[in-house]
Parts: C-alpha cells; structure tokens; sequence
C-alpha cells in the first residue's frame, strides 16, 4: 500500500511540477517521506548503470544514453542533472507502474559521488562508471581523499567497476574486488614524461605517500605511473585507445577512429568510459563508435554568441575545480587562430555561499601565455583575487586587466574600435555555470 | 640581505594553493631590495640538520589527513631542530594539517594515533565528518579582521594561544566560533586552508616583519601596497559581513 502510495504521489507531484516548470527532485524526496525504503520495493531494469567522478559525469552519462538508444534500448536516465537520492527517486518512479514495474532496458544514473552510498543503499548498479576524483567544489567536498572515502560504501561486492585505469586514487578502488574493467589512454603524441600543472600532491602515491614514477602523463597526474615503493600501477585498458587531438581522432582497439567533436582530452575520457561500459553491455564497437563520432553534447557545457561585431564562444568550467579551468585554458593554449580571454568569477557557487578563492592559486593561468591569445580581461566581485593570481603569472602585465563589472567588460569587449583590438580574433569566455548567464544575456546566442 | 626559506614537502602538503604563502611572503621581501632563495625540503631528502638553524622562515602548507601522516613521517627527524628554532624566535608558519603536527598526538578518523613533534602540548583528533566553510576572525596582532577557509577534520585541543583569539564566524580550533590556531614565539599556525598571507596582507606583514628585526632590519615606514591583495581583502571582509 505505501509502495502505491509513495508512486502515486510522485507522479501527481512529478505532474504538477512540470506544469509549474519546478525542479525535479521535489516528488523523489515526497515519495521516499511517505516510503523511506521505496527504492527496494521497486522492480527495476536489468541493466543499472551508474556514473559519478569530480568532473565528467554528466557528458558521459548523456554519450552512454546515446549510444544504447542507437543500439535499440529503452534508456531511462535523469537527463535533468537531479543526482542525489531524490531525483533518482523521482526518475525511478515516474517510470514505474503501480505494481512497481519500471519500465525500460537500461536503468542509467548520474550520481553525486558524495552522496552515493545514500542512494544506493537499497538497490546496487551492475555497473558503476568513475571517471575520475579531482580537487572539487572543496567548500562541499572537502578533498578528493575524503570523496574516495564516502564513496567506498556506495560500491556493492556484486557490482562491476569500471574505472578510470590512469586516475592513480580511482585506481583503489579496485582493492581487494574481482569485477573490474579498465579504460585509459595510451601514450599520445600530447602526452609529456612528467605529470603537469601548479600543485603535484595526485602524483604521490595514494596508497603510500611515496612519489610515483610515471611513463608518461596525459594532463595533471593522469597518466601511466607506478609506485616504487608499494607497486601501485596504472592496470591495463580493457581496450587499448589512443587519440590524436590535432587531427581530432580517437582510435579505440582497432575499431573506426572516431571523430571528435570537442578537440579536449576531457571529452577523450569521457567518450572512453561510454564506450568502455556501452560494449561491456553487449553494445557492438562499430555502433558505438558510429553513434560517439562527432556526437555534440546537448548539455550546453560549450555555447556560441555574438557580441556586437564580435563572434565568441563560452567555455563553461567550473568554479573550484582547477582541473576543470586547466583543461580549458589548455584549449585555448592549442589554438593557432587569433583571439581574447574573459575570465569571470562573480559568484563562486550557485549552491551555497561562499567567498573561498584559494582554488584559484590551483589553476595553471599561465597556459594562457602564448602569442595568439591577444588580452586576457578579468571580471566579476573576485576579479582582485584572479588578478593577484595573474600577477604572480608569466603573463606580461599589459596582456592582463581587470574590468569588475560583467557588463562593462561586455560592452567594451563588443566594441569593434576596443583597445588593443588590432585583431583580437574569437572572444572565449571562461566561467562557471553560476556566472555564465550572467554574462550570456548580454549576448545574442547561437543554436 | 639574502633571506633563506625552507619549504617542507611543497609537492605533498600543497592542498588548495598552499604554495601562495611562500610566493607572497618572497615577493615582498623582493620589493623591500632583498634577495629570497626558497630551499624546498622533500620526503627522505637528505638534509644536514645544520641548514635549518640558517633559515629565516620555515613553512608547510596542508595536505589531505593522510597526506600529512605520510609528511610526519619524514617530519619527525626535524622536531628537536625546528622546537630549538622556534624558542629563538625564527618565524614560521604552518597551514591547514601542517598545524596537526606542531602538536603531541594525532589521532585519526579511524582510530590510528601518531605523533606531532611536540612543540606545543595540544593534541588533535579527527572525525569522520567534516567541518568546512568561511571564516572571518579577530587577532590580538592587529585590529583589522582576518579572513580565511576551513576544511578539516581534526578537533585541536589544549592551547593556550591562539592565533585568532574569538570567531565571528566559523569553527576555531574545538569549538564554533572559538579561538583558532596557534601563536607562541614567531610560530603562526592556523588551520585556514590556502593561501592565508595572501587573503590578509596585515598578517603577511606582521611575519615579514619579524623576518626583517630577526636580522636586525628596521621595519619600512610603509608597505610596499599589494593593490589587488588589499581590494581582494576588502572585498572579502564584506562578504563575510566583516564591515
């Protein structure tokens, strides 16, 4: 009876909830009040994938989507981004009967990494991507050692991991388990000896604390490492990949190469663990490949705009995470063409208050240091803190400066008669979701 | 005058941009015509104990908790040194879990215990949970506020001398809102995560000072202006409801 009751009310308050246009947690959270255990009472897919990690989550979950639609599966998956116990909750149940049946093949979640161990107490994925742990959102998270920890207890004995083999801390995850697949990147022709960026504490042993000896590195401390001290190592990939990011091509054990939409290794990882968990679900290589090549992401993390006579493009990162800021800026390190950098940092969250800025001293601003990058200009309420940041930078003073206010940044960077615009090429703006608005409703979108 | 800083385990104790303490504190010797030279001290590296006495500023960032355990093992072959340095006065700082091990005992979430060196008779015990937000703060050292973050797990009890003497917001060191942090000769320590001389330029002065009359350097009659430092600060104390 509470089990009909607790569907009933989420669909009545899932219903309504789309009327009024209101989030998508609210009828999960009125449903598990009514029926707390409401998650083992339901008869859920086969399939149950899940999907956390500091950085990726929702890209890839949105790739695995795809690519099991392509090969014919009736896919549910909290595409709203709800991914805490409440909004599985709500996803669950709108797709339930009354006799608690859910219907589809594959049950595909999003979850929070911190709070996984809640939403997965009552019933355990068959599958459980992590992409990787990251300094990230530290107000919340504290540090990715305390993430690893919490999430520990959210990972069942009978569940298949499947993990990022070049993340040194995702990598214990597989102590003491059986079922385990890896995916990773082999040695591209990006890949430097020595791990890079401003901090170095991910390339010491996880399991020790002694400095690893790594073969090579991808970006930060992921890479191909060993521990001389204990012999933590980097496992070998399920499927040997490697990419090419200049040619824009991903090559996956032997199948077609895929073409990659978005030239970033971010997108390179992501693409390997949908791949990876799409084909150890039974999905043939060729369909996914077919189905991941220039697949553009629908999340809308990259937006296209004018600005006056100004064509740009917002890079949405995210505030307190350097990695997240660093795999962007190495973006535009990497382009060849002519172009400006606006940096915003108004809000730190969107979630909770906070004006914690010491993140900032994280991030390689440096890679921003090169000749086609014509000006960087620093704006929003902590636009102090990022300049103080700059000035300890390579960057010579006069490729730098600070305009507080988003929307004089705005208007002076439209200008097609500007300072220093001889040839500013492309505007990119870098910034977190809790100030890109702010910034884009002074524009004119594309798409 | 050539000052000499010793940076301990920069790669391992380096959570959240510890490594902007020392950047900061160099750069405004620099600007004062002095030339800094910063000595990075690594795990197992052998050292003559003799460098330590030579330095003008010793420092360690935070690390995670486990970070730190692993830095205290190499740590404790330095506390008999660094406990002489610092009854003579040579400043230091220590941030984040750095601090933890000032002490005589921490004692992990899951019920491990190991020692600090000893320079002070506090000890710490950490919990699973964690205690994390902004702190705005007041110090006997000067009378503006001081501002920061915390991110720990340990609870610190036994000291006498804070260094922030009462909270306006945030956890001190066993309490809400208590005292925080550690302050006896020119040790400073503090469990603010970051770069805590670049958010507050009054404290960076007050230990760049102690440097400069430890080597018989009279103190500027002005500080070199860090303009984005100081406007960074204001606004910070702002958001934290500091004025």
């Amino acid at each position: 009876m509470r089990r009909f009751l607790a569907i009933l009310v989420c669909k009545l308050a899932r219903w309504l909830g789309k009327r009024i246009g209101k989030g998508s947690s609210l009828p999960g959270k009125l449903a598990l009040k009514v029926c707390p255990d409401i998650l083992s009472r339901v008869r859920l897919p086969d399939t149950i994938l899940a999907v956390t990690g500091s950085n990726g989550k929702t890209s890839t979950v949105e790739m695995i989507a795809a690519v099991l639609r392509s090969d014919g599966r009736d896919v549910a998956w909290n595409a709203e981004g709800s991914n805490q116990i409440e909004g599985v909750a709500t996803l669950i149940l709108s797709r339930a009967d009354f006799h608690g049946r859910v219907r589809g093949d594959v049950l595909l979640l999003e979850s929070d990494e911190r709070y996984a161990a809640r939403t997965f107490r009552c019933f355990h994925p068959t599958h459980f991507v992590i992409t990787n742990l990251y300094r990230d959102q530290l107000t919340r998270n504290g540090h990715p050692e305390s993430v690893y920890d919490a999430l520990v207890p959210a990972l069942s004995s009978g569940t298949e991991l499947v993990l990022n083999a070049d993340d040194p801390l995702v990598s214990c995850f597989a102590r003491g388990r059986q079922h385990v697949a890896w995916f990773g990147l082999d040695r591209c022709a990006f890949s430097t000896d020595q791990p890079s960026g401003v901090y170095h504490d991910g390339a010491y042993c996880p399991l020790c604390g002694h400095p690893m000896a790594y073969q090579y590195a991808h970006y930060n401390h992921i890479g191909s490492y060993t521990c001389p001290n204990c012999g933590h190592h980097r496992q070998t990939p399920k499927y040997a990949a490697t990419a090419d990011l200049d040619r824009g091509i991903l090559e996956i054990d032997g199948s077609p190469a895929i073409p990659l939409a978005f030239r970033s290794i971010y997108n390179v990882y992501n693409l390997l663990a949908a791949d990876t968990v799409c084909r150890l679900c039974g999905v043939d290589p060729d369909t996914a490949a077919r189905t991941l090549g220039d697949y553009v992401l629908k999340n809308g993390r990259v937006k296209t705009f004018r600005l006056g006579s100004v064509h740009g493009t917002l890079l949405t990162s995210k505030h307190e995470n350097s990695i997240a800021y660093d795999t962007n800026l190495r973006y535009l390190a990497a382009l060849d063409a002519p172009c400006t950098v606006l940096v915003i940092v108004d809000a730190v969250s969107r979630k909770y208050f906070t004006s914690e800025t010491s993140w900032l001293w994280d991030i390689d601003f440096d890679l921003l240091n090169q000749p086609h990058i014509r000006e960087v200009v620093l704006s929003g309420r902590y636009c102090n803190d990022l300049a103080e940041r700059f000035s300890y930078t390579a960057l010579p003073p006069e490729k730098w400066r600070v305009v507080e206010d988003i929307g004089g940044a705005a208007a002076e960077l439209g200008r097609s008669d500007r300072e220093n615009s001889e040839n500013p090429g492309e505007l990119y703006v870098v910034t977190c979701f809790s100030d890109r608005d702010k910034f884009l409703c002074l524009t004119e979108q594309e798409g | 005058m050539d000052f000499h800083l010793l940076h301990f385990y920069p790669d391992l104790m380096n959570l959240y941009g510890s490594y902007a303490n020392v950047r900061v504190l160099g750069r405004l010797l620099e600007r004062l015509g002095h030339t800094v030279t910063v000595e990075a001290v690594t795990p197992g590296q052998e050292t003559d104990l003799s460098q330590l006495s030579g330095a003008d500023f010793l420092y360690m960032g935070a690390g995670t908790e486990r970070r730190a355990r692993f830095a205290m093992e190499d740590w404790g072959r330095y506390g008999e040194g660094i406990r002489s340095l610092a009854e003579d006065g040579v400043p230091m700082l220590y941030a984040g879990t750095a601090m933890e091990l000032l002490g005589e005992s921490v004692t992990t979430a899951e019920g491990g215990r190991y020692e600090g060196i000893a320079l002070a008779s506090f000890a710490t015990v950490q919990e699973r949970g964690r205690r994390v937000g902004d702190v705005l703060g007041h110090t006997d050292l000067f009378p503006e506020p001081l501002v920061g973050f915390l991110n720990k797990s340990g609870v610190i009890r036994g000291i006498d001398t804070p260094l922030l003497t009462s909270l306006d917001r945030g956890y001190g060191n066993e309490s809400d809102r208590g005292p925080e942090g550690f302050h006896r000769w020119n040790v400073f320590a503090s469990e603010l995560t970051g770069p805590i001389l670049v958010k507050n330029p009054r404290l960076l002065e007050v230990i760049a000072g102690e440097m400069l009359k430890r080597r018989g350097i009279s103190l500027p009659e002005a500080w070199p202006v860090d303009t984005w430092a100081q406007k960074g600060y204001a606004v910070t104390v702002r958001e934290l409801g500091g004025v």
